[in-house]
């Protein structure tokens, strides 16, 4: 039994939609930055399920930035998230001041 | 094994990539100098250090005009395009250096010095880049150094800036990703040459396009994605608004013009890109009408920006080759008179406080006339009234929209000129107009003499290029 490429894009478009509810729906930024990761990650997965399908090495070489890119992001993201609480002692967007994007 | 075949790209691969590594290693260099030299000297060598090397980047990269080089197999190609992007990033990274000569507390000006240069040089990988890998590693360099630097200034909410933006441009930056994972899957091919080329699925393509451009959509801020702009550019340091406003709007334009003009040649091109002219058309009334509100000039000129974006999106609207080289004039007119009226800003600031209420400027046409004189030539050409470069912009704009067959964008385009010329005159009067004692401030000593060499060269490269239109040829962007 073989994993077809559609299954790989459909889990990928479920993962993908799932972060993007996850920005829109949770509140505490860590939350929100896991999902944003949620998002990175289904494009991964696309980008490797189609590099396989095309036989085609530049799908996971995007891959390898992407993971680099996210994790600095990650690192830049906690840390302004620390920034924000240490001056507010709190960290929930919606009472974070003028967080209403 | 021979070098060739460990390293597999020639000197001319490497000589393409020259501008943007000089500015990528002097934020090194500004780094290191900031650890070791001792306190006084710090700042001043610093700065001059990155603006030097911003200057050797600009000239280097003009050297090679009429040379045009698709560098690492086609991965970024310098050639006119993208070398009159990389200038616009140059000039505006300098321009930003002269108001943020007082950026950060005393500790932090290197490495705020330093993300400056990373985030230029993000956007000068962007303006060459010619495939999916490039442009999100130039993206993700420009708005990685940016979060940051939001955050820098010490007033409240400069923190909960820079949270927004880093939450609000990732998801931006996901949806792009997610798009270009999609185009990837259609045409096999993450080169931007291969999107004109056949896809095994429309349904695929559309909707990779359609994620890819909300994205860069996102990050131009263009109606209705631009809702995190004014809080953003109002929480910033003004020198980082200043960067901000020109840089990131740089770098994503040229992404998108390259995207756009691989694309017109595709049957389905004209549906996919006709959601971007609509937005365009939507931030130019918008954006005007939001700014008419205001009263804070960062807002203002966030609101501004906004509609300004709009315009030059507009004038891609027939994707022609003229509509191309007036968009860029366009970008160009916009980086001296939006600088400049935040060079007056950062003249009227002070210590503790930014001078970017709108009562700062009561009564500055007595004060201060020569900087009051300044603002209004700026206002003016944001307005679009001659003798401005904003003016001759937008004649040239609403000329090649009625040419390639968007006359309803030239009608919007006035429309909204005509409504941001009141947002634009209120600051006017209140330099100009009557004003009660009490709301005159006292002039005091602004924190640094720098911002008003910015205010000469925009004021006078405002008014030459009014005059004197420069229309570069040969600056249809390659992708091969």
């Amino acid at each position: 039994m073989s994993v077809e490429l559609t299954n790989y894009v459909t889990l990928s478009a479920v993962m993908f939609f799932i972060g993007v509810a996850g920005v829109i729906v949770r509140r505490n930024p860590l939350i929100v930055l896991m999902a944003i990761e949620l998002m990175f990650n289904a494009a991964n997965l696309a980008l490797v399920a189609f590099s396989r399908a095309w036989v085609n090495n530049a799908g996971h070489i995007f891959v390898f930035l992407v993971v680099t890119v996210a994790a600095a992001e990650a690192a830049i993201g906690l840390a302004i998230v620390v920034a924000v609480f240490r001056r507010a002692k709190n960290v929930d967007l919606d009472e974070v001041a003028g967080m209403h994007g | 094994m021979t070098p060739q075949s460990i390293i597999p790209f020639g000197s001319s691969d490497w000589s393409a990539v020259v501008p943007m590594t000089i500015v990528a290693l002097s934020a090194l260099v500004v780094i290191l100098a900031d650890l070791t030299l001792p306190k006084h000297l710090r700042r001043p060598v610093v700065l001059g250090v990155a603006i030097l090397a911003l200057a050797i980047a600009g000239v280097v990269a003009l050297g090679a005009w009429g040379h045009p080089v698709a560098a690492f197999g086609g991965a970024f190609v310098l050639g006119g395009f993208a070398i009159v992007f990389e200038e616009i990033v140059v000039v505006a990274a300098i321009f930003s250096l002269l108001l943020g000569s007082t950026l950060g507390r005393e500790d932090q000006a290197g490495g705020a010095i330093a993300l400056v240069l990373w985030s230029a040089s993000g956007a000068m990988l962007m303006a060459g880049a010619a495939n999916f890998m490039t442009i999100f590693l130039g993206l993700e360099l420009l708005s990685l150094a940016l979060y940051c630097l939001c955050g820098l200034s010490p007033r409240a909410g400069a923190r909960e800036s820079a949270l927004k933006y880093l939450i609000l441009s990732s998801t931006a930056s996901g949806f792009l990703l997610y798009g270009m994972a999609l185009i990837f899957g259609a045409t096999g091919s993450v080169s931007l040459a291969a999107i004109a080329g056949p896809t095994i699925s429309n349904a695929l393509f559309d909707v990779g396009c359609g994620m890819f451009l909300i994205g860069l959509c996102f990050k131009l801020s263009l109606v209705p994605f631009h809702v995190w702009t004014p809080d953003v550019y109002e929480g910033a340091p003004l020198p980082v608004t200043a960067f901000m406003s020109v840089v990131t709007k740089a770098g994503t334009l040229a992404v998108l013009a390259r995207f756009a003009y691989a694309l017109a040649p595709l049957p389905q091109a004209h549906a996919i890109l006709a959601p971007l002219w609509i937005v365009a058309a939507i931030s130019m009334i918008v954006g005007n009408v939001a700014a008419l509100a205001q009263t804070d000039i960062k807002r203002l000129l966030a609101y501004s920006g906004i509609a300004q974006l709009g315009y030059i999106v507009a004038s891609m609207a027939g994707t022609s080759e003229q509509g191309l080289r007036y968009a860029i004039f366009y970008l160009g007119a916009y980086t001296f008179m939006n600088l400049g009226a935040f060079a007056v800003v950062a003249l009227l600031s002070r210590e503790r406080e930014e001078g970017s209420r709108l009562a700062t400027f009561a009564g500055l046409g007595y004060r201060q006339p020569v900087l009051a004189g300044a603002m209004t030539f700026f206002l003016l050409s944001l307005a679009g009234l001659p003798p401005t470069a904003g003016f001759t912009g937008k004649i040239l704009i609403l000329a090649t929209d009625v040419n390639s067959g968007y006359a309803w964008l030239a009608v919007l385009l006035i429309v909204g000129t005509a409504i941001s010329a009141y947002a634009y005159f209120k600051i006017v009067f209140a330099m100009y107009g009557r004003t009660t004692g009490a709301e005159i401030q006292r002039a005091t000593k602004p924190a640094s003499a720098l911002p008003w060499v910015g205010v000469a060269i925009c004021a006078v490269a405002t008014l030459a290029l009014g005059l004197y239109p420069i229309l570069p040829s040969d600056i249809v962007p390659l992708v091969k």
